[in-house]
C-alpha cells in the first residue's frame, strides 16, 4: 500500500538559509507519526509544505499516493498550525460551521458534522459559547475539530500540546488514539518527545533541517541504542560489587559483557548504573552469576533502556 | 469526497461570518448612532445658518433651504464615508494573519478571490446600512423642495461608488502590509492623497501655466470624490426666465468650505457659473480603480507565488476590457472641457 505521506528530497530554502534538506519522509496510512525536532529544526516548514501552504524549493511530496499540486492538499489534509487563532464574537458552532463552509459542505450534512465533532472532542456542553471564552485546551480541542469537517483522511498537527496542562495532554493522546482508530493518519509535530513517546507508532527526529532517524519506535530505539545499560539495587556487598564491575571496564573478561562504565545512581545510593557496550543477555546472565559468585547480594538486576527522551538529546546535541 | 467536490451554489462563508459577528457588541450600534446624530445635527445646523441668512435681510425661499441642505448633508455624508470605508476594510487580510487565522483559512479550498469578495461586501454592507440608515434623514430635503429627484440619485451613486472605491483601497492595503495598523496608516495616506493632491494641483494650476490663469485640466480632479459630489450638487443656474430664483445667489448656499472643491469644476462665465460634470468620469474611474485594487489584492493574498498568472485573471481582465469599452464609447458623456474664457 503507498504511504499516506510521502516526500522525496523534500527542500525548502528561505533566500540563503536551508530550512529543509532533502527530506524523505514516508508515513504508513493509519499510523500516528511523531515528527520530533528542537526549536528551529524544520517541523513547521515541512508541515506547511505538506498542507500546501509552502511550495518546495525542490523536492516533492505525496499524500495517498498522489503528487502534491498548490491547492491540492486542501480536501485530504486537515491542518492545525502551531499558532492558531480564534474569530472574537463567534460561538463555537458557528465556528465549526464556517469552516464546513469553506468546504461547501451542505446544510443538513454540516449541521450533522458540526454535532458529531463538538462530541468528538467533548465540547458539546460549550456549543454556544463564545470561542475567546474557551481555555487552552479546549480551543485547541475545538481547532483540532475544525481540521476534521472535511473528514480529511490526513491530519498535520503542529505541535498540538504546546501549552496544555497535564490533564488536557492526557485529553489529546487519548483523542489522537480515536482517530488513529477511526482510520486516519496523522501526522503530529512536537518539541517535546515525552508528549508523543506513549501515542505515536512511528516517530522521526529532525535536525537543522535533516532527518536523522525515521521508523517504527522500537525500531528506531533499537537502531540507536547501540549498547544497554544495567540497572543493580546492591542489598550486601556494594564495595565488592563496584569493585569487581570497574576491574571490567576496561579490562574485558571472555563471557562477560564488555563495559563502558560504572556510576551510582544519584537518586539512590544503593543503586548501580552499569553501561555496557552490547546488549547480549547471556553475557549479562554471567555477569549475575559472576557477581552472586563473590558474595554479592542484589535485589535487583535488570536492563534499562535508554529512553526517547535520552536519544532524542543524544542525537540533537549540539557538538 | 466526491459529494464534496459537487460545490452547490451557497453563500459566501466569509460574508456569513461576517455578517454574523459585524452587529454583535456595543461598537456598530455606537458608530451607527454617531453617525446619524452628526448627520442630524448638519442638517439642523444649515437650517439655522438659513434662518439666521433671512434674519439679515436676505430673501429665502424653501427650495433654497433644500439645496442647502441637500449639500451640507451629502458632504458630510461622504466625509463620513471616504474616512470610515479603509477603516473598515483595512484589517480585513492583516487582521487574519494578527488573529492567526490565515493559515487556517488558506488551507481551505477558499479562493483568494472570495476570500476577497466576502470581506469587502461584509465591511461595505455595514457602510451601506450607515448610507440608507441616513436616508430618512435626507428625505428632508424633499420638505423644502429645490432638489431634482436625478440629482439625489446621482449623489447616491457617487456615496456608493466612493464606498466600495475607498473600502477596496482599505482591501489592497490589508493585503498589502501584514499588520492591521500599518495597513490602516497606508489605506489613509493613500485616501488623503486622493482627496489632498488633485486639490493641491488644482488650487496652483492657474499660477503655473504659461500663459498664467489657464483652466484646470478636469481629469486632474477625476479621483477626487468631494469635487465630484460638488459638481452634482451645486445648482447652476438654468437662465429660464420662469425660475428667476436661480438666477442669483451663491451657487454653495452660503456654505462654509465648499469653494474649496469648487476649484476646477465651477467656472464663472458672463451667463453665471457653470458646473462641469466631472462626477461621471469620477464613476468611471472609481469603477476601474475598484477592480484594479482587487485584482491586485487577490494575488498579494496568497501566500506563495503570489504573481503567477490565475485563472481568475481572466475574469479580471475581462471586467477590465468592459469597463473601458464603456469608457469609449461614453467618451462624450463624461469627457467635459472647461468652458473658453470670454
Amino acid at each position: 500500500m503507498t504511504p499516506a505521506i510521502e516526500t522525496i528530497d523534500l527542500t525548502r530554502r528561505y533566500g540563503r538559509m536551508v530550512a529543509l534538506d532533502k527530506l524523505n519522509l514516508a508515513v504508513a496510512r493509519g499510523s500516528i507519526y511523531g515528527f520530533i525536532g528542537p526549536n528551529g529544526a524544520g517541523k513547521t516548514t515541512t508541515l506547511r509544505l505538506l498542507a500546501g501552504l509552502l511550495e518546495p524549493s525542490a523536492g516533492e511530496v505525496r499524500l495517498m499516493g498522489q503528487k502534491l499540486r498548490i491547492g491540492g492538499a486542501q480536501r485530504l489534509v486537515g491542518y492545525m498550525p502551531d499558532f492558531f487563532g480564534v474569530y472574537d464574537d463567534l460561538r463555537v458552532w458557528e465556528y465549526l460551521d464556517f469552516f464546513a463552509r469553506c468546504y461547501g459542505i451542505e446544510a443538513a450534512r454540516r449541521r450533522r458534522t458540526v454535532n458529531e465533532l463538538l462530541a468528538l472532542v467533548d465540547l458539546e456542553h460549550k456549543r454556544m459559547a463564545y470561542v475567546q471564552s474557551l481555555s487552552r485546551g479546549m480551543q485547541q480541542r475545538l481547532c483540532l475539530a475544525h481540521a476534521l469537517v472535511h473528514d480529511p483522511p490526513v491530519l498535520l498537527l503542529d505541535e498540538p500540546a504546546s501549552g496544555l496542562d497535564p490533564r488536557a495532554r492526557v485529553e489529546l493522546r487519548e483523542l489522537l488514539r480515536t482517530l488513529r482508530d477511526m482510520g486516519k493518519t496523522v501526522l503530529v509535530s512536537s518539541h517535546i518527545l515525552s508528549e508523543l513517546a506513549e501515542v505515536c507508532t512511528e516517530i522521526g527526529i529532525i535536525d537543522s533541517g535533516k532527518m536523522v532517524v525515521s521508523g517504527p519506535v522500537d525500531a528506531v530505539r533499537r537502531q540507536l541504542e547501540g549498547g544497554a545499560r544495567l540497572r543493580l539495587r546492591v542489598v550486601r556487598g556494594q564495595e565488592t560489587a563496584e569493585a569487581t564491575l570497574r576491574a571490567l571496564v576496561g579490562e574485558p573478561a571472555p563471557e562477560l559483557p564488555r563495559l563502558r562504565g560504572v556510576r551510582y545512581d544519584p537518586a539512590d545510593e544503593r543503586v548501580l548504573l552499569v553501561e555496557l557496550e552490547d546488549s547480549d543477555e547471556e553475557r549479562q546472565a554471567a555477569l549475575l552469576t559472576r557477581l552472586v559468585q563473590e558474595g554479592v547480594v542484589l535485589s535487583e538486576f535488570r536492563t534499562q533502556a535508554e529512553n526517547l527522551e535520552e536519544l532524542f538529546l543524544r542525537l540533537t546535541a549540539v557538538d | 469526497m466526491q459529494r464534496l467536490r459537487s460545490w452547490r451554489p451557497q453563500l459566501n462563508p466569509i460574508i456569513v461570518r461576517e455578517v454574523r459577528t459585524r452587529m454583535r457588541g456595543v461598537r456598530p450600534y455606537a458608530v451607527l448612532t454617531i453617525f446619524l446624530v452628526l448627520m442630524a445635527l448638519t442638517g439642523l445646523g444649515i437650517y439655522q445658518l438659513m434662518v439666521q441668512q433671512a434674519r439679515f435681510g436676505g430673501t429665502l425661499l424653501s427650495a433654497q433651504v433644500g439645496q442647502a441642505l441637500f449639500k451640507g448633508l451629502a458632504f458630510v455624508e461622504l466625509l463620513l464615508v471616504v474616512f470610515l470605508a479603509p477603516a473598515l476594510t483595512s484589517g480585513a487580510v492583516s487582521g487574519e494573519r494578527e488573529q492567526l487565522t490565515y493559515d487556517m483559512l488558506m488551507a481551505t479550498p477558499l479562493r483568494p478571490a472570495q476570500i476577497l469578495w466576502g470581506k469587502l461586501v461584509a465591511a461595505l454592507s455595514y457602510l451601506l446600512l450607515l448610507i440608507f440608515a441616513a436616508v430618512p434623514v435626507f428625505s428632508v430635503v424633499l420638505v423644502f423642495g429645490g432638489v431634482e429627484l436625478a440629482a439625489l440619485l446621482k449623489a447616491l451613486a457617487l456615496l456608493v461608488a466612493a464606498t466600495v472605491c475607498f473600502g477596496a483601497v482599505g482591501l489592497f492595503c490589508s493585503a498589502l502590509v501584514h499588520k492591521t495598523a500599518r495597513a490602516t496608516a497606508v489605506a489613509y495616506t493613500l485616501t488623503l492623497l486622493l482627496v489632498g493632491v488633485p486639490l493641491l494641483l488644482a488650487s496652483v494650476w492657474g499660477q503655473v501655466t504659461n500663459p498664467p490663469g489657464q483652466a484646470v485640466p478636469p481629469a486632474v480632479l477625476y479621483l477626487q470624490p468631494f469635487s465630484a459630489l460638488l459638481s452634482v450638487t451645486t445648482i447652476a443656474p438654468t437662465g429660464d426666465p420662469a425660475l428667476p430664483f436661480f438666477g442669483y445667489g451663491d451657487p454653495f448656499s452660503g456654505l462654509p468650505l465648499l469653494n474649496i472643491f469648487a476649484v476646477g469644476v465651477v467656472h464663472y462665465g458672463p451667463a453665471g457659473p457653470v458646473v462641469l460634470p466631472i462626477y461621471r468620469a469620477t464613476l468611471l474611474a472609481y469603477g476601474l480603480l475598484t477592480v484594479l485594487l482587487c485584482w491586485a489584492a487577490t494575488h498579494l493574498v496568497l501566500p506563495n507565488r503570489r504573481w503567477r498568472p490565475r485563472w481568475s485573471d481572466l475574469g479580471f481582465l475581462l471586467l477590465i476590457v468592459i469597463l473601458l469599452l464603456v469608457v469609449y464609447d461614453a467618451r462624450s458623456w463624461w469627457h467635459v472641457q472647461p468652458p473658453r474664457p470670454f
